[in-house]
């Protein structure tokens, strides 16, 4: 069952209220050197970090992992972020996860398709940083 | 052609109206009505014979024609020769030109006989008229017509003659020719029964002719003693003789209005007809319902019709001719065998038909070619933009990839190091900065190989997009949200993308306006704008390539630019 008890991986859960600098994040992305830089990035500042290279590992890991953020690329090699991002947002209010789009294309190549997900935003991956991410969370809390 | 039996002729027939004329001469006045019907009648079969003879060489019409004449006009010259021997052969052979007539009239339209039957009935017909006019002459005694002074003698005359024996011969003289009459009647209606196509139309003139000049023989035959005078009898009903000459004008004029109607026919044909339009328009020109366009077929299994049906070409079918059609290889018109006849009116439809088959052959070959290379030119411009979208893709997932870890990377390197050495820091700053500027250009490059917004979205966010970055102020009236193919989708952007560019580089306007409209069938792409005006597609090559680009898709761009009045471009593309 999801949204009740800690989950088996060990991670605590996101408290909703109180976002903690541990809160685990999620990277959603096919590109390995892109996950791994991001990793060491957003570890550094100060986020568990749990990883997925495609949209059904994403799901999955959203289920295990229960991360508190997902960054999630758009372009994937099963089906897009889009697609994963509406996933995510039928899971259960309690563990559905900050979903953050992410990809090197800008956001206008995307049209109107970022504003009608349900993700929280878009941030070009050429501007990841561990306060940008923080900024997403803070407005989610408010 | 015989040139020297066409030469006699002719110049028999000027002897016999010389001699006709002298014979008369001097003209008596009782005499001159009837002398001048029967000059007419004469002269108008051997005039019908030798224009006959001009026109059919190959069929003997023209030589029945010609002797029907002279066995009209010979005879009447001779009992006007006041000469005993030339006298009675004179009265022996009037009326065989009767025979003639009905000669004419069972070789009619080809000039041959049809069968042996009627080969006899023809030579009975002249032999009864020859062997009653000889028995007549050893018994008449011109003093029984009151013809004892003026008249040469009688030298087949037996004794005094006999009166009942003439008068007996004279009854069934006129039996016996009204039976060969109703025989050679009834021949004529059952050819007319059994022609098709062109000969039965043919045989109709002759049929009412046949009749009207049968009753007309009948009644000056003697076979009834009517009350009419030697006028009427003598003078006005030969006139109906006439009509024979008068098949001749008519065949004549048929043909000759058969041949202009196929030159109107096949200018008529509506482009790519199929041969069986062809085949009917030049049954109908030519008045032959049996017309038959065959073609060779590719199977071996020899020809069919345009109605499919199996033709035998090698071995016509009885009544049936073939020809060629001129310039094919093929392609045979199978026809009825009466307009042999008419060898000049057969070339022409053949050649008609050539041409028609030529000419509906190269429009197919052109329009199987053009329809190649709408399809090669519509596949070149999908191949360009497949090829585009993968570059972009290719750009995106590799050199953009790695910017960004570049840039991510000399960002972190920047704050560690700023911290230990600030120089170092400036340093790793700056070329932080390069790279993403490189990765901002990058984007636009990748944009503009291929937008993938529309790839993603479609038009409506494409469009969007472009009115985002567009420099004048833009507006989107409408535009369709659903997506449509590939190829129309970016032929729609790409005249958005150029209109909008060209907004900005030359039109000095204040605004635009986009409106996209989906229609049955079709996109309307639109974009106007309130400025300068006086675009040309011709001038300048981006509104060129962009109506080369619409007609790729099979589309049709239409600018309208008047010199102060706005710019208004329309495409119009095909949309399932």
């Amino acid at each position: 069952m999801v949204g009740a008890g800690p989950d088996a991986s060990g991670w605590p859960r996101c408290q909703t209220g109180s976002v903690q600098p541990s809160a685990a994040i999620l990277i959603v992305d096919d590109h390995d050197g892109f996950r791994t830089f991001a990793r060491g990035m957003l570890e550094a500042a100060g986020f568990t970090v749990a990883e997925a290279a495609t949209g059904a590992e994403a799901t999955e890991a959203a289920r295990t992992v229960r991360p508190g953020l997902v960054l999630l690329d758009i372009g994937l090699p099963d089906f897009d972020g889009f697609e994963v991002a509406r996933r995510l947002a039928a899971l259960a209010e309690e563990t559905a996860p900050v979903v953050v789009l992410t990809s090197t294309r800008d956001a206008r190549d995307y049209g109107g398709r970022i504003a009608a997900s349900p993700a929280a935003g878009f941030l070009p991956k050429d501007q990841l940083s561990g306060a940008a991410l923080r900024r997403f969370l803070a407005r989610d809390r408010a | 052609m015989n040139r020297r039996l066409l030469t006699a002729l002719i110049a028999g027939a000027t002897a016999a109206v010389g001699l006709f004329v002298w014979a008369a001469w001097p003209p008596t006045a009782r005499y001159v009505p009837i002398e001048i019907s029967m000059a007419v009648v004469g002269l108008s079969f051997m005039a019908a014979g030798i224009a006959a003879w001009l026109r059919w060489p190959a069929s003997r019409l023209g030589l029945l024609f010609t002797i029907a004449g002279y066995l009209y006009l010979v005879p009447y010259i001779l009992v006007n020769l006041a000469n005993p021997v030339a006298w009675t052969v004179g009265n022996m052979y009037q009326g065989l030109y009767g025979a003639a007539l009905a000669h004419l009239g069972l070789a009619w339209p080809t000039g041959r006989l049809r069968s042996r039957f009627e080969c006899g009935v023809v030579i009975a017909n002249y032999a009864q008229n020859v062997a009653f006019n000889v028995a007549g002459m050893m018994f008449w005694n011109p003093a029984f017509s009151g013809c004892s002074a003026r008249c040469p003698a009688n030298v087949l005359l037996i004794g005094e003659g006999s009166r009942p024996a003439w008068n007996a011969l004279n009854t069934v003289e006129g039996f016996v020719g009204l039976v060969m009459t109703g025989i050679v009647l009834a021949l004529i209606v059952r050819h007319w029964r059994s022609a098709r196509g062109w000969s039965r139309r043919a045989m109709v003139p002759l049929v009412w002719i046949s009749f009207a000049v049968g009753l007309e023989q009948i009644l000056i035959g003697g076979a009834f003693n009517l009350p009419l005078s030697g006028l009427v009898s003598y003078g006005l009903a030969p006139l109906v003789l006439l009509l024979g000459p008068a098949l001749f004008m008519i065949s004549t004029v048929r043909a000759r209005t058969a041949g202009g109607a196929l030159g109107t026919a096949i200018v008529d044909l509506e482009p790519g007809a199929p041969p069986g339009r062809l085949k009917e328009a030049l049954a109908r020109a030519l008045g032959d319902s049996t017309l038959q366009l065959a073609f060779r077929q590719d199977d071996g299994s020899g020809y069919r019709d345009t109605s499919g049906q199996t033709v035998q070409v090698a071995r016509p079918d009885p009544g049936r001719a073939v020809v060629s059609v001129t310039g094919s290889d093929g392609a045979v018109l199978v026809y009825d065998e009466g307009l042999k006849l008419e060898p000049q009116l057969v070339r022409l439809t053949a050649a008609a038909a050539g041409m028609a088959l030529e000419h509906a052959r190269l429009q197919a070959e052109v329009r199987a070619q053009l329809e190649q290379v709408r399809a090669s030119r519509a596949r070149i411009v999908a191949a360009g933009d497949e090829e585009r979208r993968r570059l972009e893709r290719d750009l995106h997932d590799g050199a953009q990839q790695r910017l960004v870890t570049l840039s991510l990377a000399l960002g972190m390197a920047k704050d560690r190091a700023a911290q230990a050495d600030p120089e170092l820091g400036s340093l790793i700053e700056s070329a932080s900065k390069e790279a993403r500027e490189a990765l901002t250009e990058l984007r636009e490059l990748a944009r503009g190989i291929h937008p993938a917004v529309l790839t993603e979205t479609g038009l409506a966010g494409a469009i969007q997009a472009l009115v985002e970055r567009s420099p004048v102020a833009t507006t989107v009236t409408a535009v369709p949200d659903r997506r449509f193919p590939a190829p129309i989708e970016a032929t729609a952007y790409f005249v958005v993308c150029e209109a909008l560019a060209n907004v900005a580089k030359h039109a000095r306007a204040n605004s635009a306006q986009i409106t996209i409209c989906a229609r049955p069938g079709r996109l309307v792409v639109q974009v106007s704008d309130d400025g300068a005006g006086g675009a040309r597609p011709e001038a300048g090559s981006g509104l060129r390539g962009l109506a080369d680009r619409v007609a790729s898709a099979g589309g049709v761009l239409r600018v309208d630019s008047p010199p102060g009045g706005g710019t208004r471009l329309e495409a119009d593309l095909p949309c399932p």
